[in-house]
């Protein structure tokens, strides 16, 4: 019974990988960071994902306080944070939160700030989305491995 | 906003890799498992980047250090000198700019430095080569570029290796005399400095308290310190290897042709190597038409060897990566010139030739170890070769760019303005740069001069070493890599598209990002032997905007030395103390609260389900992004119709109930 349900919850992850590569919001990079899984290392995927969001809240607040200034945009200090926030994407394989960095880049040399405010906008959709979804996915695995945990002790 | 309170826990290491450190840092190396424990130390201000890269290099089997910030890192690296053998390093850092950094480590440490950077521009990419990378990785980073860097380290200690028998020479101009019975071959090496080294020979053996002759047959001594290979002994060598072909020339077969008593494999290994590289290199100078063309580039053709009989240490020296700076002195001193003016490796147009051919007559078989050093345009402290000005015009207008690597080349000194293409302005441009450098440096490098001999002086046979195991060591793996690595040194303009490509980089790197002062967090971790477990993450931040610590899921061992790290890390081993009991505990609730953001109940993924999530697609980005749902298909959308889609996705959000993550949002 409990195997079941962790045999359903691994088909819901995988759904749920599998749509988000479908989408675009996750890339092979991602994978790599499944492979760098291991024994000695049994959170990292989710250790490093933590890490991006801690880093990457941070990038979108002083992005967003840059670009509400209203007197003079730091368009330098926001490729800058641009950036890092490319690196730290690609990195786990973020491709849309990348892709939209790299627009927003491209807005901030033009001293866009319309463009820039638009593309804020979208970064922190798409953020938000890759967050929320990354968390349904350490749920489901949490609980895939809660599932799993509780079923060999009974066949014993 | 993000002030720079960061707390960085000391670099710490285990008791073993300190050890190791101070005893035989040369011996660290090359151990059995060469290149595993290869002791790396990773600077990047991302600190995603920062721990992905520590895991994946501890895949690698490397002793990793991790740092996020560039001057932690450079006092890291001053305070335990000896104690790395490659320093990776992001380009844009907030405290100090990657590329000064690389400078600083090469002059002082001379450790072969690795850029890495999300901008894989050509330009950028340019730049790090012209200011001395050893290479440059365009993030996102691969596991399998990270298992070769330890050609990098191979290549640079060989090639200080063979500087110090040059420079231990030196000295000894008086003792050479060893006569020059290899007149037949025309190549760059200086008949003069030949002898010299020679003589160098002659006098390590006869320091090696053994036997005074210059042959070394007889080893009857246990300690049977260094091999010297006499004209005689080489030219035995030479009709060994031309009896069996150079592309079936294994140390074995040579041993047992050659039948010299005394002579072990591995002399006989090292000496290949040499002189497969001494090979390469005539292979490229013969096409300037100076020598027999009793081969040309492909090794792995049946090469006669009589017209090049000669095996010349120095004109091997000559195709390595000598830091200029220390050539320069020796040249310098070696010639009786004046210290500050600039050595001109005037086989540097012969060794540009041989690199342009390098590439392409790379054996593939073998370690990595061959692959490279041609491929570095070196500046040499031979005299000047007879057909050198020549060629610079040549290889420009065949480079497309420069290999990388301590490109204080210094080409032939005259002669550069008759390059109209960009290649002219940049050796213009490295030679400048070379020459400033030398000017400034030349004072510290040269009473320098003796620390990396020391430290060299410990390993002779780490040349020996890599050279076995590394054609042991995933020999499926390195050849590939050599290929790569070397299309790119070849011609970073047009293969960099290659390299770009094959490294899984979709990237669209559009503009410029110019180098600025970004806070963050400061994180120095480390950790030593990757057997040990050392549990998840190894960041420790210290986040002074929300003033919460947060995620210290780290158990660093604060470092002794670590007191030493001057002002704020000295902190922050204090901290990091007080946080290292609670590492545990933190740990759990680092993950968790994130979930617990999840768990709060208000996170509904059904509402960011299928159906009713639309995804605008950004209409800024050049990479079209086509996103399909369930129900709605989303297609680009024009402009205008851009800034409802951004207020649906606002108000999509603002459902949620207030966090962390929202509090982004609101203003």
């Amino acid at each position: 019974m409990l195997g079941l349900g962790a045999d359903r919850l691994r088909a819901d992850m995988n759904r749920l990988l599998a749509l988000l590569f479908h989408q675009g919001v996750l890339d092979e990079q991602f994978l790599q960071l499944q492979q760098l899984q291991d024994e000695s290392s049994p959170n990292f995927v989710s250790e490093v994902v933590n890490i991006y969001f801690h880093e990457s809240e941070k990038l979108l607040r002083n992005l967003r306080g840059l670009l509400m200034d209203r007197e003079c945009s730091d368009y330098k200090k926001m490729g800058i944070h641009l950036n890092q926030f490319i690196g730290s994407s690609s990195s786990i394989g973020a491709k849309r939160v990348r892709n939209v960095c790299v627009a927003f880049r491209a807005a901030s040399e033009q001293n866009n700030r319309a463009g820039c405010l638009r593309a804020l906008e979208l970064l922190e959709h798409e953020y938000c989305y890759l967050k929320n979804k990354m968390h349904e996915l350490f749920q489901l695995e949490q609980q895939r491995l809660l599932a799993a945990g509780v079923r060999y002790p009974m066949q014993n | 906003m993000a002030a720079l309170q960061r707390v960085a826990s000391s670099v710490s290491a285990t008791a073993s890799n300190y050890g190791s450190c101070k005893g035989a840092a040369a011996d660290a190396v090359v151990s059995d498992q060469f290149p595993a424990g290869l002791r790396v130390l990773v600077v990047d201000d991302d600190i995603t980047c920062l721990r992905i890269l520590e895991q994946m290099l501890r895949r690698c089997l490397y002793l990793v250090t991790t740092c996020s910030q560039a001057k932690v890192a450079l006092n890291l690296l001053r305070e335990r000198k000896g104690c790395f053998d490659v320093v990776l390093s992001d380009v844009h850092m907030p405290d100090m700019d990657g590329f000064k950094l690389l400078e600083h480590v090469g002059l002082e440490m001379d450790l072969p430095v690795i850029m890495m950077s999300a901008d894989g521009r050509t330009s950028a990419v340019m730049r790090g080569i012209r200011h001395g990378a050893c290479d440059y990785l365009i993030k996102p980073i691969r596991e399998e570029e990270l298992k070769n860097i330890w050609q990098h380290v191979v290549r640079k200690k060989w090639n200080e290796n063979k500087e110090l028998e040059h420079s231990g020479s030196l000295e000894d101009s008086d003792r050479n005399k060893r006569g020059n019975d290899d007149a037949e071959y025309t190549s760059s090496v200086n008949e003069g400095t030949e002898g010299v080294l020679k003589g160098h020979k002659k006098r390590s053996n006869s320091k090696d308290e053994d036997d005074g002759e210059p042959e070394n047959d007889d080893p009857s001594t246990s300690k049977k310190p260094r091999v010297v290979w006499s004209v005689e002994l080489h030219q035995q060598f030479v009709s060994a290897v031309n009896q069996l072909g150079i592309d079936k020339a294994v140390p074995k077969r040579i041993l047992e042709l050659m039948n010299v008593p005394g002579l072990t494999r591995e002399n006989v290994a090292s000496h290949l190597q040499k002189f497969r590289l001494y090979l390469k290199r005539l292979s490229g100078v013969s096409q300037q038409g100076g020598i027999s063309n009793a081969f040309c580039g492909p090794l792995d053709s049946n090469v006669k060897l009589n017209a090049l009989g000669r095996f010349d240490i120095q004109a091997l020296a000559a195709s390595g990566q000598i830091p200029p700076q220390t050539l320069a002195a020796l040249h310098a001193e070696l010639l009786g010139r004046p210290a500050g003016s600039l050595v001109t490796t005037v086989d540097q147009p012969a060794l540009l030739q041989a690199s342009i051919q390098g590439p392409k007559c790379i054996p593939v078989e073998h370690g990595v170890a061959f692959g490279q050093p041609l491929v570095k345009c070196q500046s040499n402290i031979s005299k000047p070769f007879p057909q050198n000005m020549v060629s610079v015009e040549e290889v420009a207008s065949k480079f497309g760019a420069w290999p990388s690597n301590s490109l204080g080349i210094v080409g032939p000194n005259t002669n550069l303005g008759g390059m109209g293409s960009q290649n002219g302005n940049m050796l213009m441009d490295i030679l400048h740069q070379q020459q400033q450098q030398q000017q400034h440096h030349q004072q510290p490098q040269q009473s320098s001069l003796s620390e990396p001999g020391l430290s060299i002086n410990v390993q002779p046979s780490c040349l020996v070493v890599p050279s076995q195991s590394s054609a042991s060591f995933q020999a499926g793996n390195s050849p590939a890599s050599v290929n790569q690595s070397c299309n790119f040194n070849r011609n970073a303009v047009i293969d960099y598209s290659l390299l770009s490509s094959q490294s899984n980089n979709s990237s669209l790197n559009i503009g410029h990002v110019p180098d600025g002062n970004l806070k963050t967090t400061v994180v120095v971790s480390g950790y030593s032997v990757p057997g040990t477990i050392s549990p998840s993450a190894s960041s420790s931040s210290v986040n002074a905007d929300s003033g919460i610590n947060r995620q210290f899921q780290n158990s660093t061992i604060t470092f002794g030395a670590a007191r030493h790290l001057p002002g704020l890390a000295s902190n922050i081993c204090d901290v990091q103390g007080s946080y290292g009991a609670k590492s545990g505990e933190v740990l759990d609730q680092g993950p968790l609260r994130y979930l617990g953001f999840v768990g709060k109940g208000t996170f509904l993924p059904s509402q960011f389900s299928v159906d009713e999530f639309t995804a605008p697609i950004s209409n800024l980005s050049q990479g079209k992004t086509y996103v399909e749902n369930n129900g709605s298909k989303v297609k680009q959308e024009p402009n205008m119709e851009f800034t409802d889609d951004a207020r649906v996705g606002v108000s999509v959000l603002r459902q949620f109930p207030p966090n962390d993550l929202m509090s982004v949002f609101t203003e």
